[in-house]
């Protein structure tokens, strides 16, 4: 087993309840073929650095989960057909830090 | 003549080596790797305050002559930042 942080920006015009049903369907396809989720962040919606398909803003989800080379595969294989996604990003790891979260300090700062 | 012209020299630049010993150290003189031994910041694509001290205005990755960040660190930090870029994070 191989260790994964995955990470995909979806398109800004998107309500809550779509946004819990993006998470669910990936997380099913993770679990479906051979692998295991192991923690979802949801970064929120942020500003890009740059223009994508006309894109200002995209709302960002990381999940790091355990799988084989399938796994990955399915996953991006139906990543590359969503039309509501923008960018998405796998990156493999030696190890997990399930701690360290970069993205949940800004939002307590606001309120 | 020619003998004493060169023992000048060499006295000389033996007296700047002694001096610069205990001169304030510069900026030419060498600097231990900010990112690397204890307490270190760890270098990851998603630590993106970080990775942008590392970057000109323009954007672009600062050389490690510059930073003194190590051959080993600076590999590390030129893929983390590209692999911010294509999340358009930077």
């Amino acid at each position: 087993m191989n260790c994964y942080e995955h990470t995909f920006i979806a398109k800004q015009d998107l309500s809550e309840s779509q946004n819990q049903k993006l998470i669910d369907k990936y997380e099913n396809i993770i679990n479906k073929n051979l692998g295991k989720v192991l923690k979802t962040e949801k970064w929120g919606l942020r500003n890009l650095a740059y223009k994508i398909k006309n894109n200002k803003k995209g709302f960002y989800f990381h999940i790091k989960f355990e799988g084989i080379g399938k796994t990955v595969e399915e996953l991006e294989g139906a990543e590359n057909i969503d039309e509501i996604l923008l960018r998405f990003l796998t990156v493999k790891v030696k190890k997990h830090d399930l701690d360290i979260n970069y993205f949940e300090k800004k939002d307590d700062y606001k309120p | 003549m020619k003998r004493k012209k060169k023992n000048n020299s060499k006295r000389k630049t033996s007296s700047y080596s002694k001096l610069n010993l205990f001169q304030k150290p510069g900026i030419k003189f060498f600097r231990p790797c900010p990112l690397s031994g204890k307490d270190a910041p760890l270098v990851d694509y998603k630590n993106i305050k970080l990775l942008k001290k590392y970057i000109s205005e323009s954007g672009r990755i600062l050389p490690s002559r510059i930073t003194s960040v190590s051959q080993n660190k600076q590999k590390k930090l030129s893929r983390a930042i590209k692999r911010a870029r294509l999340l358009a994070l930077l």
